[in-house]
């Protein structure tokens, strides 16, 4: 999640009607893993690796002077030690308060009289930082990356501060949005004892008792050359970014790191159900998530078809959920379905849907069931598949228009465990599912044990 | 904290600006529908963005009707000319056509986004929306309910709570009060002749202004400009009455039940094409517009560990201008927030920016322009922006030596002009606790 709200003051009280992203942890809207789809249809992508092992990709986009540099560490939510989730993102503010020869807060403002911005991220399975900036200043932002991944220097004070801030943010994502407080329980509902069913902000409980030595520890055991990935995207060739990362990075050394525990999704025998009435809720809402395959851990196919069961069940106002419940049947003001499947571990299909007045829980909750076995009962009919497919596809070239989303993409797929020709070939695959195979999605993954049903009163 | 020496390496990037990088080119397209419109030519991908903002924003509302303008942007996807609801959305998803609309206080937003193989269609339906809307009743209702549920989500969060409140504390009766989601009394309200009206006097020609990047020439765009614009009637929209006095300076509570209640601050800015605005922004980056580098971030984020976020922003409207800010905290930090926002702004007012402040400022405001122009999505919403304002399709090639001229004693004058906290017009959505409390709930550095 970013670290920093740029105080999104929605003037002109644009309504945010349905947030349908997973959780606070999805790193920005859920978009598929994609392609740079240049009308050559050759890789922009290139890769190597430093002798320390730090894992080096470059993206070619010369449309604009400019570039996006951005650092992924193999560390995340499910990284946080025992009884201290949270940790790991409160490490990722913790980057920005120092090093011996950078102090305090000074990166980012270095950056910035560099004309660049910069901020970093942290989800379930990987924390990233990220610059951008005129391609010129890239020796610098990478001489300030290369050293806060080694030389950091933590006082108690900073990250006694900095604990504030991050129990700020938790007030102002998650205490403060009664949506937020039911997704978080819900995850940890359907994951059970998995990490993905801790918040990747901590519980306010453990976040809040972490110390400058856990800090430090954390540090000493993830983060290092042969952890990392530097990603960067914009107007270098692969030459340059080679020599300056040779120069900048070059020089660090390799440690010894704490081994990722890969935990199996413990089983589920039973459907999960959720009823909250968080003080502050105007609006019901009925959501479920299913765990689901991921493109981290299925075979090829198989999420793919889950993007395409998502998007023909309720991705948009031609979708069955919207065009039943909404337009046909009046029993809900909004209803749309997501799959977010850029994990390593389990993925996450979910359905939301929020009742009109007068329509009762069981009333919506019976009429979407409907809908899902309508999804195993029969295929989708072509024109519904073909303009999902129409969709998807060219929802990738307009995400690449934009180059931050563009790393974004790539750093996401092999930060989980894919390569740089499965992004590409994904339109493909896309274009290669078949009606059988989403309905064998529905089929196989939309499971009442593997969901999680809430319903959220409202309450004063 | 000890002071300590950049490195050399970096010392001595941080002395020279960023290498003048090649910003965009921007043509203006005549054509005899008069529509101002510009474009920014790029065939690296085969897409298209266009924004067209019309003069039907919210602030056009009929006093008694506030939400219609919004009422109506919502059923420009909900379809035109033969086409009901659902063909038209077909007809936009088969050829992945990406069709919306937002209000603003001035204008109406419609942003449409293609592959350029697709674009004569997406100016068909483009045009069939302006010229031909259907506000079929089912689609009226619809997006009435929806509109309803989503008041009742912005009910549920301080931010929107306290913003909703700022404005109509500030602008009282001025039409920039209200917000543009109405209320529910208000959208009950609304009958389908009102949005009809509403349409037939604000789809209309004049005023338009049209930004287009991507793959696509002047040629091209001139044939499609045709298509769209004439048939829509020339009737001039005149621009909203510019607002008295603003109003009510102090501080106002919502009483709510908040673990992290939300503060919205402002006070009144200079005008977009005022010669202060410049420095104005300059300053205001400087104050509390520059994210980290900002003396506000800085404060009371970085050295008090009281909030997660808090920025200040210019806002331009035509008819008035602001500089407004928001901070969210734990209900026993929030007053010290303010109260440490409160002192910056009088430091700031009596004792201005310093020199490396300014410079820092010019390099990242210079600097970052051409981040904000990287893709067709962004050229074409930042250039419609810059029409909105009223400024000229140079001001892209003239923005940074603009900056560049702005002197330490021209900021200053707009630190001491502007930054009055007895001027401040504050709302807090969600109840503090008592003064004691926040002593004793702020962080151990905030005792410094």
């Amino acid at each position: 999640m970013l670290k920093q709200a740029l105080a999104a003051l929605a003037v002109s009280g644009t309504l945010l009607v349905l947030s349908v992203a997973a959780s606070d942890s999805a790193p920005a809207p859920a978009q598929p893993v994609s392609a740079v789809s240049a009308r050559a249809g050759q890789s922009k992508a290139t890769q190597f690796e430093l002798s320390n092992g730090l894992k080096i990709v470059v993206i070619e986009d010369h449309r604009a002077p400019v570039v996006t540099h951005m650092l992924w560490f193999k560390v995340g939510g499910t990284d946080d030690p025992q009884g201290l989730s949270g940790a790991a993102h409160l490490f990722e503010h913790l980057m920005f308060k120092g090093t011996k020869t950078v102090p305090n807060g000074e990166l980012s403002k270095t950056v910035a009289r560099n004309g660049g911005q910069d901020n970093a991220f942290t989800t379930e399975d990987f924390t990233a930082y990220f610059e951008r900036i005129a391609k010129d200043r890239l020796p610098v932002v990478m001489g300030l990356e290369a050293d806060r991944m080694v030389n950091l220097d933590l006082s108690e004070m900073n990250v006694l501060t900095e604990r504030d801030v991050v129990l700020e943010e938790r007030r102002l994502r998650i205490e403060s949005n009664p949506q937020a407080l039911a997704q978080e329980q819900m995850d940890a509902a359907l994951h059970l004892s998995h990490p993905y069913g801790r918040p990747v902000i901590g519980w306010l409980s453990e976040i809040s008792t972490m110390t400058r030595d856990q800090a430090i520890d954390f540090y000493q055991h993830h983060y290092a050359p042969n952890n990392a990935m530097l990603l960067v995207a914009g107007d270098v060739t692969p030459e340059d970014v080679r020599k300056l990362a040779q120069e900048k990075f070059g020089g660090l050394q390799p440690r010894m790191l704490t081994p990722r525990v890969d935990v199996p999704p413990p089983p589920r025998l039973a459907e999960s159900r959720l009823q909250f009435a968080i003080p502050g809720t105007k609006l019901p809402q009925l959501m479920r998530f299913y765990r689901t395959p991921s493109y981290g851990k299925a075979p090829k196919g198989v999420p793919e078809a889950m993007d395409l069961l998502s998007a023909v069940l309720g991705g948009g106002p031609t979708s069955r959920l919207y065009k039943t419940l909404v337009v046909d049947r009046k029993l809900a003001s909004e209803a749309a379905a997501f799959y977010n499947g850029n994990s390593r571990g389990p993925g996450e299909f979910g359905i939301i849907a929020t009742p009109r007045d007068g329509v009762s829980f069981d009333a919506l909750e019976n009429a979407t069931d409907q809908i899902v076995r309508s999804m195993t009962m029969s295929p989708p009919e072509a024109g519904e598949l073909e303009r999902a497919k129409t969709r998807l596809v060219a929802e990738y070239t307009y995400q690449h228009d934009n180059q931050f989303a563009l790393a974004q993409d790539y750093g996401t797929a092999l930060s989980i465990g894919q390569t740089i020709a499965d992004v590409e070939d994904w339109p493909n695959r896309i274009k290669a599912v078949t009606a059988a195979d989403v309905r064998k999605a529905a089929q196989t993954y939309l499971l009442k044990e593997e969901s999680v049903t809430a319903r959220m009163q409202p309450r004063p | 904290m000890r002071l300590r020496t950049p490195s050399l390496a970096l010392a001595l990037a941080l002395m020279l600006p960023p290498a003048a990088a090649q910003a965009i080119t921007v043509k203006t397209v005549q054509s005899p529908t008069g529509v101002d419109t510009w474009l920014s030519e790029e065939h690296a991908l085969p897409m298209i963005a266009v924004n067209v903002a019309l003069p039907a924003g919210s602030a056009y509302d009929p006093s008694d009707k506030p939400g219609l303008a919004s009422l109506m942007s919502s059923l420009m996807d909900e379809g035109a000319g033969d086409l009901a609801s659902d063909a038209f959305k077909q007809a936009l998803e088969s050829r992945a056509i990406k069709l919306t609309a937002r209000v603003e206080r001035d204008y109406l937003v419609v942003t449409l986004t293609t592959l350029s193989e697709n674009a004569d269609e997406a100016f068909r339906l483009l045009a069939l929306v302006l010229a031909h809307p259907r506000f079929d009743a089912e689609a009226v209702e619809r997006m009435r309910v929806a509109e309803l549920a989503g008041l009742k989500q912005e009910d549920q969060r301080a931010s929107t709570v306290a913003q909703k409140s700022w404005f109509a504390t500030y602008y009282g009766t001025h039409p920039y009060a209200h917000s543009s989601s109405g209320t529910p009394a208000s959208l009950a309200a609304i009958k389908i002749d009102d949005i009809k009206a509403f349409a037939a006097d604000h789809l209309v020609r004049s005023g338009i202004k049209v930004a287009v990047s991507g793959d696509i020439n002047d040629a091209q765009l001139r044939k499609y400009l045709q298509q769209v614009f004439v048939p829509l009637p020339a009737k001039p929209v005149p621009a909203v009455s510019k607002p008295a006095e603003a109003g009510k300076p102090g501080s106002h509570t919502i009483v709510r039940n908040e673990a992290a209640p939300t503060a919205i601050f402002g006070f009144v800015g200079p005008m977009r094409l005022d010669p202060d605005f410049i420095p104005a922004f300059v300053a205001n980056y400087i104050f509390g517009g520059g994210s980290f580098s900002a003396r506000l971030m800085d404060e009371v984020r970085d050295k008090r560990g009281l909030t997660y976020g808090i920025s200040t922003q210019l806002v331009d409207y035509r008819s008035a201008s602001l500089i407004i800010g928001s901070v969210q905290s734990d209900k026993a930090k929030i007053l010290t927030a303010l109260d440490v926002t409160k002192s910056e702004m009088a430091r700031f007012a009596k004792d201005g920016a310093t020199a490396k402040e300014l410079a820092d400022a010019k390099t990242y405001l210079t600097g970052s322009f051409p981040l904000g122009l990287d893709s067709n999505a962004k050229i074409a919403r930042t250039l419609n922006g810059f029409q909105q304002s009223g400024l000229g399709a140079d001001y892209v090639e003239k923005r940074n030596a603009m900056i560049q001229a702005v002197t330490l004693a021209k900021v200053n004058e707009m630190a001491k002009k502007y930054y009055d906290p007895a001027k401040l017009v504050i709302v807090i959505a969600g109840t503090p606790a008592p003064a004691a409390q926040a002593e004793k709930g702020a962080a151990p550095s905030a005792s410094r």
